[in-house]
């Protein structure tokens, strides 16, 4: 009897230092990121407007104004709202294709036995630590089309020159390869599930004959797919977000060819002041995201292959 | 003559074996060499970016653009890397950029051991809830965030302050970081803490004596993440950051690009002079990275 209130004193105990130590993640999950998310939809139904915060400003109060701002985004010409959703999709579905095959490629291959690993693994992460602006001009000034390297190398392998950046057929495919390039993260995570598969599949499949393409396409591939799952959602989720490319060189052109969805949200919201219709954009973006996620949430258990017997923690 | 027959077949019978060793070893030898032969080649097509950039800095504007063009600088002009701090103040934006993620990665790492440690090891309830909810705001996207959290800190006065910036880093330092610090202490035998706890040591004094020395990878990890983040984290900066005492190292390249397209050399050199710090901490905790993610066993 006593020892069991003992344990229950001690139970306690822990409970109280859980939720003490809790408390950074309870303020973070409620108001930087659960709230604000709710909030959003309510910012998108007002006339909410920077200038509101700023004092002594002369603005009427705030308006609740329907969902005129969703009405304005989608119908008005100079905001072009579809071609966003558009150019921010096709945008994400090449970087994040090209990214999950290159980055397989390099952990498969930095998963063998090679002099300086180690090295070879920090090369191919660097692009990923470097500051994501001075990328973007590195990258800007390779893409040139006057003197630029890659045009170079085109016009030394035969090829015609390409205007890259300057071009609103070219630009989403260029900033695509960048994405690629700076996708380093995903390496180390394809690396460290590498080092997870089981070796006793692959031995078991080289005792039943199978050589080196079908151990990688029967036992390695299957055994990736959950980590291929969590690749594909984590840079969906990055590469729809893109914004730096646009802030930093193309400005959301030429035309209106690189105007992604978070680019948008920042010329409306604060270069034209327009919190509430930047909150409309906002939403919908949230939707756009969900949907594409759904989608591959509804596909995975198709393609995830799950170990039997797998002990469940 | 039955058993030296035997004994011929015997002996041939090791030839070949022999021999299919040799030839598979062979064979591993090729494979090896291929690839690392590819593996260098990639590698120099990945740094060839970074080289232009180094090689334009060293030249001056005319030779930047000479056709063809040069791999390597006939003069290596390191006169480039004095830039007037009129154009490019590079001191000043390290500074503030340091100022903003110093705090952010102390902050955020010591938050996020907190809150993975009471994930990974203590009982409460509704730990599963709280947990998942933590988990699923992984996929949340941070731009839905902005407007809001703009409309919070604007009305508190805090635009051009660094504080927008760095006090969301007191709160746990992102979900995937928590998780993974969870991760990595799940690895570590809870033997380890019963011995603590024998001892009379509190929850606090475990995590402080015994967990933290041992998951130091996945706090390297970690706080090298937090570091990178805060970085590259161009458009919360160009929305908070106005006047030109308080720009960043990326606020200031991007008005180096758009102000100063002429001086191509000057821009080049800042450039390269900004992937600096961030190779410099990455270079310290190299060796951590792949262990720390291995260990945490993405698996599940």
């Amino acid at each position: 009897m006593k020892s069991r209130r003992k344990r229950s004193i001690i139970a306690k105990k822990e409970q109280r230092t859980a939720y003490l130590l809790l408390i950074p993640a309870f303020l973070g999950l409620s108001f930087i990121t659960y709230l604000p998310i709710l909030a959003v939809f309510g910012i998108s139904l007002t006339d909410l407007n920077v200038g509101h915060f700023i004092q002594g400003g002369t603005l009427p109060p705030v308006n609740f104004i329907g969902l005129d701002n969703f009405v304005h985004i989608f119908e008005s010409p100079s905001v072009d709202f579809l071609n966003s959703i558009t150019v921010t999709v096709v945008f994400s579905l090449i970087a994040v294709a090209g990214s999950i095959v290159y980055s397989m490629i390099i952990a498969l291959l930095l998963n063998r036995k090679m002099p300086a690993r180690g090295f070879f693994r920090a090369i191919f992460y660097i692009p990923y630590i470097l500051p994501a602006t001075a990328v973007m001009i590195s990258w800007w000034f390779l893409f040139r089309y006057d003197g630029g390297l890659l045009n170079y190398i085109l016009v030394s392998l035969g090829l015609g020159k390409s205007y890259f950046l300057s071009s609103a057929d070219t630009a989403i495919p260029s900033l695509a390869l960048i994405a690629v390039w700076t996708s380093g993260n995903l390496i180390v995570i394809f690396m460290a599930g590498l080092q997870n598969v089981p070796r006793v599949y692959h031995e078991a499949a080289e005792i039943d004959g199978a050589n080196a393409w079908q151990r990688f396409w029967n036992v390695t591939i299957p055994c990736m797919t959950p980590i291929i799952f969590y690749n594909l959602l984590m840079s969906l989720v990055v590469n729809l977000q893109v914004v730096v490319p646009a802030l930093a060189v193309t400005k959301g052109g030429p035309g209106k060819s690189t105007m992604f969805m978070t680019y948008l949200m920042y010329q409306i919201g604060f270069r034209g002041r327009q919190l509430g219709q930047a909150g409309a954009i906002a939403f919908v973006f949230f939707i756009v995201a969900a949907i594409l996620a759904g989608i591959l949430f509804a596909t995975s258990k198709k393609w995830i292959f799950n170990e039997a017997g797998d002990d469940k923690k | 003559m039955n058993q030296t027959a035997n004994q011929a077949a015997e002996k041939m019978k090791k030839m070949f074996f022999r021999s299919s060793i040799k030839s598979k070893r062979r064979n591993q030898k090729i494979a090896d060499a291929t690839t690392f032969v590819i593996v260098v080649i990639l590698a120099a097509l990945v740094m060839l970016p970074l080289w232009w950039i180094i090689r334009s800095s060293l030249m001056n504007s005319l030779e930047i653009f000479k056709w063809p063009p040069q791999f390597i600088p006939t003069q290596w002009l390191f006169s480039n890397y004095v830039i007037k701090p009129t154009t490019f103040d590079f001191w000043l934006y390290l500074g503030n950029t340091l100022t903003i993620s110093v705090p952010c990665v102390i902050f955020g790492t010591v938050t996020a051991v907190m809150c993975g440690y009471s994930f990974g090891r203590l009982r409460f309830g509704g730990k599963t809830f709280i947990f998942s909810l933590c988990v699923g705001s992984m996929l949340l996207p941070t731009m839905v965030t902005l407007i809001p959290l703009y409309i919070v800190w604007a009305s508190f006065g805090l635009t051009d302050t660094f504080w927008p910036l760095i006090l969301p880093y007191l709160c746990g330092g992102g979900a995937f970081n928590i998780f993974l610090i969870r991760q990595f202490i799940r690895t570590i035998p809870r033997e380890l803490d019963e011995a603590a706890t024998i001892d009379g040591a509190g929850h606090i004094r475990t995590l402080t004596s015994i967990i933290v020395p041992s998951i130091r990878p996945a706090i390297i990890v970690v706080s090298l993440l937090i570091f990178i983040t805060t970085w590259n984290d161009l458009l919360q900066q160009t929305i908070y950051i106005s006047s030109k005492e308080n720009f960043t190292m990326a606020l200031g390249l991007t008005a180096f690009m758009g102000s100063f397209k002429t001086d191509y050399s000057g821009m080049f050199a800042a450039t390269a002079l900004s992937f600096l710090p961030g190779v410099i901490v990455y270079i310290f905790g190299q060796r951590y990275f792949v262990e720390g993610i291995v260990m945490t066993g993405m698996k599940n």
